[in-house]
């Protein structure tokens, strides 16, 4: 997965890798220079004029390294951030795609840790970890050619042996830790959640006044989070002064063999003085090597716990008989035997449905709680999926319409009345702004920030002009006022301070349960779509403002489809056909009159309700 | 209200470092522990090459196994000290660093929790939950190993003046020439660095902030087909975070080079100054030998040092975000020895009440009125009456400028909030399900509910009907938001957590809204029993389920119009009577 990334910079890649060969072949030339100046005037050979040639060279050489070192920052750190800002991007474009099985099973949370805690791991391995494990590779390579060249090549590989042990450790090293380290992400994740729940929740948490239980509760996710982490540390704790434990037995090695040689004369003095300080240039890079193994190995287990996000298949997407051709519906449902549970161990959600809505008429659905409304609303959706020839509409399968054509061809009041942090007029035209070219806001790299950036960066707060600009840009106040004097909403936006600019959501201003619904009445009248689905949407409405809208939609929706699922006689009485369903079954079908006569179900709720009325007149 | 969180930032700021270093207090002993075993592990380092010396010259002159085997058992055992000094300086340091982390997080957390509501309404989730997770984080360096190696790199650098001056102080002062440039360089970087942290850590919150929102809205997102705009607005902001760290990594791929350069400078004044005394024979070629050796031993610690600042920098950013939190007062502060009523018993009195959320836009105007305990009272008026906030206010979420509240003739700003608040049962507008099960939804935290409790409270308010439907009945698996549950459903449960506390007040919020008439008989039934007893406030729009009340309150813009039963208030004909027949004709 993460090879894809790597390859598309593999350029970067390469060129740093160069750079950092170059980096390290010309590092060993100033010891080098220094080394001559000094013998040169320990020898009396050397002028100051050759001094100054000298100074020259060192200027020239640190100068290339510095520029050297600037560009193997500015390749591989460069292209782990991008890799890190792509892989960003493709995994909440890819649960963007995911359907509500997998966020029933999923915590916002633990997915938010993914992208912040998880995604810097695998940067790091992508970034300072092949900084660390090439610049390791060279300066060993370099280190040991100089032990076999200059000195003895059974000395080198005696010397060697105790490395080999960091090779093999290193494996088991590398799998312990990634155990560990995915623990300690899990702890991160749980730890998250934790918080996300408490703060979304704090009202309950207040009401019922839960703070005392609530922060036991986060004690021990806190603790677990601590533990874990530990346990990470506690191996590397050992680990690598271990390494350097192993350099040194290298040094008792050399020591004796090494001493041998001397004595027999095989090398010199000289060499075997070289050798030892050839051994203490290799502490670091085995150093760097037990940093990298660290480094990989997190990435890795951070890599796993996002490839876990990208395995998921989109359960819901396009399949292969889907028909391209269809980019409009006309909005004739018929729903054949339609049996449907949301897993399979739960029992039937809906069971042997049929039922046909031709075009332009009303269908109002009526039952209890729990008898499978919603699910009809979920459905025809497609938020879910069903055997096929259950759902149709316009006569073809549900499955054949493309999902973008079936979405955007049906308009949904939710039951809950979910509305963004952003202005009313963007929310009410959310189901209709297609990508446009926005104001670009983010401007070119620049080392130094201007001081309105400054100011932006730290109030948080300038995306309320931002946002506003973005209305401008798109310019549908017009329609947004139309569809929110449908939804009878508009008065009541009017007398807001900042009418349609005022933010709503959790950065906004308080808007009451029935403004919210209103809100997302507009919202989905604003699409006007061929299909609207009214999930219990008018509960929090006034029956006089219910009434209004009813009219409303009467007017202005009279060749299309409209679904009405609700409670209220009075909200369902006048739709062409009623559906009353009973734990997920069929019950009764027919109009008002029908089913009035039949004396089922409906007919007994209608009375219920008429009597109350009536109660309340007396 | 819009809180400038760049006057907060300024006025923390001075204060952050010493503020951080309060938490490491209570770890000194830990530092200081491994402050020593640093010290011991670089005596025993520099002994090294000393015993390898000698190892080396006994081979040179005697070539005696012996001594060199002694030698080499002198050796391994330093090597051994030094595994154990490092294994336990390693821990120490990151235990340190992690109980103090684990305290900041927990002490982020409580004051959250300590917080009034008007925090919530202005602060968007996803923000605190950076603060309490990422920020904090963000810290863990800083006291696991910054403290300690800013330490010793300035010990290193002081020690490596004194013995340079000692030994010449001619050259070093030409080796010095340049430190005022490093400085300037230095506190050049700072300030840069300080800025792309700061930046950085405030789109990561942003970044954060959408998530939270987008993934919980992902369904409607969905719905309205609208992945791909979302998925561009996303990038937008990824992009922004992607500009602030590019921006940090130039920062230093810029900054690191600029110091090496500058070691490289140095070196080179060192030789030309030093090469032209040797060629006056001012100085020994070996003075100028150990001068080079210490130049490049004296800049490692200067290069460590400034990057050491920068993670402080980063550490810093991170904490003045945390301060701004920690130094939110709680708007509503409880008494400090506060009235304890034994028994609530639910008489509740407003006293010339005047509320606003800000400055003089009244929300309630100078309201007044009495329920006696065991009354039922509802509120009707238009939306934006302000009958919501009669609620919350009686809770004390949010404090009124002008009046008094009573509860059994005691002002609720002297009673304890805690005492308060578990008085009254709440049912909320907005359901909220945690994730966990059903037990756990109506039990919440409080261990003192037994599963019977449960199953009485929720057979009480019919919600047992959906629930024994369900494979595991009470211990039925609940996502997040209880998103698998209808809205009907949801509002059962909040139903049965509020009965499950047994509170001696019963406040509603628009409660029988989402219920289908036949449940919302069962409920009815119920909460009659329930009201029994109990003092009852509810909104609600439809008359059938005010009529029943005890008391009607029709409140309009604010201000309290009529007052009474019913009947009392139908004979009145004024604004109830007006809303009355407007609720009958859209009924009918």
């Amino acid at each position: 997965m993460l090879a894809r990334y790597i390859r598309k910079y593999k350029g970067s890649y390469i060129l740093g890798i160069i750079t950092l060969f170059i980096v390290d072949l010309i590092s060993l030339k100033i010891p080098q220079f220094t080394g001559e100046i000094t013998d040169g005037l320990e020898a009396g050979t050397l002028s100051f004029h050759g001094v100054l040639r000298y100074i020259g060279l060192i200027v020239l050489v640190g100068g290339g390294m510095a520029i050297g070192r600037f560009f193997w920052r500015y390749f591989i750190f460069g292209a782990s951030r991008r890799i890190e800002y792509e892989l960003r991007n493709d995994m909440f474009s890819h649960l963007s795609k995911l359907s509500m099985r997998f966020y029933n099973e999923h915590k916002t949370g633990d997915l938010m840790a993914h992208f912040t805690n998880d995604l810097a791991a695998v940067r790091m391995s992508i970034g300072p970890a092949v900084i660390t494990t090439f610049d390791a590779i060279i300066m060993t390579i370099m280190v040991v050619i100089k032990m076999v060249v200059y000195v003895n090549l059974k000395l080198t590989l005696l010397a060697c042996i105790p490395m080999i042990f960091i090779l093999i450790g290193g494996v088991f090293y590398g799998r312990a830790i990634e155990r560990r380290f995915q623990d300690k992400q899990q702890a991160f994740s749980d730890l998250t959640d934790e918080v996300q729940e408490s703060i979304s929740g704090i009202r309950v948490i207040k009401a019922f006044v839960q703070e005392r239980a609530e922060l036991k509760s986060f004690a021990k996710a806190n603790q677990n989070n601590k533990e874990k982490n530990l346990r990470v540390v506690k191996l590397q704790a050992v680990v690598m002064p271990l390494l350097d434990v192993i350099i040194g037995i290298s040094s008792v090695i050399t020591l004796f063999y090494g001493g041998y040689l001397v004595f027999e004369g095989q090398i010199s003095t000289g060499q075997f003085v070289a050798f030892n300080s050839y051994i203490g240039m290799l502490v670091w890079p085995m150093i760097a090597a037990g940093d990298s193994i660290t480094y990989f190995s997190q990435g890795s287990a951070s890599m796993k716990r996002i490839d876990s996000i990208f395995m998921e298949v989109p359960e819901i997407k396009d399949e292969e008989t889907v028909d391209r051709a269809i980019t409009k519906l006309e909005g004739e449902i018929s729903l054949n035997h339609l049996t449907f549970r949301f897993q399979e161990s739960f029992p039937d959600v809906l069971k042997d449905v049929s039922v046909t809505i031709p075009k332009g008429s009303t269908l109002a659905i009526l039952g209890k709680t729990g008898s499978g409304k919603t699910a009809i609303a979920n459905l025809l959706l497609r938020m879910y999926n069903v055997e096929p020839g259950m759902i149709t509409i316009d006569g073809r399968d549900i499955r054949e319409i493309p999902l973008k054509t079936l979405r955007s061809q049906i308009a949904y009041v939710p039951q809950d009345n979910f509305l963004f942090s952003d202005t009313l007029q963007t929310n009410i035209a959310f189901g209709t702004r297609d990508l446009i070219d926005l104001p670009e806001h983010h401007k070119k790299f620049s080392l130094f920030q201007s001081k309105k950036e400054r100011l932006d960066d730290r109030k948080e707060t300038d995306l309320y002009s931002r946002e506003n600009l973005i209305d401008q840009a798109y310019g549908d106040l017009d329609q947004v006022m139309d569809a929110a004097k449908m939804a009878c909403i508009h008065e009541n936006i009017m007398e807001f301070p900042s009418q349609y600019a005022t933010m709503v959501g959790e950065r906004g201003v308080t808007v009451s349960g029935g403004q919210k619904q209103r809100s997302s009445i507009a919202r989905a009248l604003m699409k006007d779509a061929p299909i609207l689905i009214l999930d219990d949407s008018l509960s929090a409405v006034d029956t006089n403002t219910e009434e209004r809208i009813l009219a409303h939609l009467k007017e202005n929706r009279a060749d299309k489809t409209t679904i009405i699922i609700a409670h209220r006689i009075s909200t369902i009485q006048n739709a062409d056909r009623i559906l009353v369903l009973e734990d997920g079954k069929r019950a009764e079908y027919g109009t008002h009159e029908e089913l009035i006569a039949l004396g089922g179900h409906y007919a007994k709720l209608y009375k219920e309700q008429q009597l109350e009325k009536q109660l309340e007149t007396a | 209200m819009k809180r400038s969180e760049v006057d907060v930032e300024r006025s923390v700021h001075g204060s952050v470092f010493k503020r951080l270093m309060k938490y490491a207090v209570p770890y000194l002993h830990y530092m200081i522990a491994a402050l020593v075993l640093v010290l011991i592990i670089t005596g025993l380092d520099l002994y090294r090459p000393i015993l390898m010396g000698k190892a080396i010259d006994l081979f040179a002159e005697s070539a005696d196994f012996n001594a060199v085997k002694t030698t080499a058992i002198t050796y391994l055992l330093v090597l051994i000290g030094i595994f154990v000094c490092n294994v336990a300086q390693t821990y120490i340091l990151q235990l340190t660093g992690q109980s103090i982390i684990y305290n900041i997080r927990e002490e982020v957390f409580a004051h959250i929790h300590k917080l009034s509501l008007r925090f919530f309404d202005v602060t968007p989730v996803g923000r605190i939950v950076t603060r309490v997770t990422n920020d904090v984080e963000a810290l863990h360096e800083m006291y696991a190993n910054i403290l300690v190696k800013l330490f010793r790199n300035m010990v290193k650098i002081i020690g490596l003046v004194v013995v340079m001056i000692s030994l010449n102080a001619k050259i070093s002062f030409y080796a010095f020439l340049l430190l005022p440039f490093i400085a300037g360089l230095t506190v050049l970087f700072k300030s840069v660095s300080r800025q792309t942290y700061r930046a950085t850590r405030t789109k990561i919150t942003a970044i954060n902030t959408y998530l939270s929102e987008h993934l919980s809205g992902m369904k409607l997102i969905q719905i309205f087909a609208r992945e791909r705009e979302k998925n561009a607005e996303f990038e937008g902001k990824s992009k922004e975070l992607f500009h602030a760290n590019y921006r940090e990594m130039m920062v230093f791929a810029i900054f690191r080079p600029s110091i090496y350069m500058l070691s490289v400078l140095s070196l080179v004044i060192i030789i030309a100054v030093g090469g032209d005394s040797v060629l006056k024979g001012a100085i020994t070629v070996g003075t100028l030998y150990t001068f080079i050796q210490y130049i490049n031993s004296f800049f490692e610690p200067i290069q460590e040092l400034a990057e050491q600042f920068g993670t402080l920098q980063s550490a810093m950013a991170s904490a003045e975000k945390i301060f701004t939190i920690l130094d939110e007062e709680p708007l509503i502060v409880e008494k400090e020895n506060p009235v304890h009523i034994e028994n609530i018993k639910g008489r509740i009195e407003f006293d010339h009440v005047w509320f606003a959320y800000q400055d003089e836009d009244w929300i309630l105007k100078d309201i007044s009125f009495t329920i006696e305990p065991g009354q039922s009272v509802a509120f009707v008026g238009a939306t934006g009456a302000g009958k919501s906030s009669i609620l919350n206010l009686i809770g004390r979420y949010y404090d009124i400028q002008k009046g008094r509240i009573l509860i059994d003739g005691v002002d609720i700003k002297d009673l304890s909030t805690d005492e308060l608040r578990g008085a009254i049962g709440q049912v909320q507008q907005d359901v909220f399900i945690f994730t966990g099960d059903i037990n756990s939804n109506i039990r919440l935290k409080n261990r003192d509910i037994s599963d019977e409790d449960i199953k009485k409270a929720a057979r009480y308010v019919n919600a047992d009907t959906f629930i024994e439907k369900l494979n595991h009945t009470y211990e039925e698996a609940v996502t997040e938001r209880g998103a698998t549950f209808s809205a009907g459903q949801r509002q059962l449960l909040s139903f049965a957590r509020t009965l499950a506390y047994d509170p001696a007040i019963l406040v509603m919020d628009e409660a029988t809204a989402n219920i289908d008439t036949e449940t919302e008989l069962l409920i009815q039934e119920a909460l009659e029993k329930l009201m029994k007893g109990r003092t009852t406030i509810m909104v609600a729009h439809r008359l059938s389920t005010i009529q029943h009340a005890d008391k009607i309150i029709v409140m309009h813009k604010g201000e309290l119009r009529e007052s009474g039963t019913h009947q009392e208030l139908l004979l009145n004909n004024g604004l109830y009577k007006k809303l009355y027949d407007l609720q009958l004709a859209g009924e009918k």
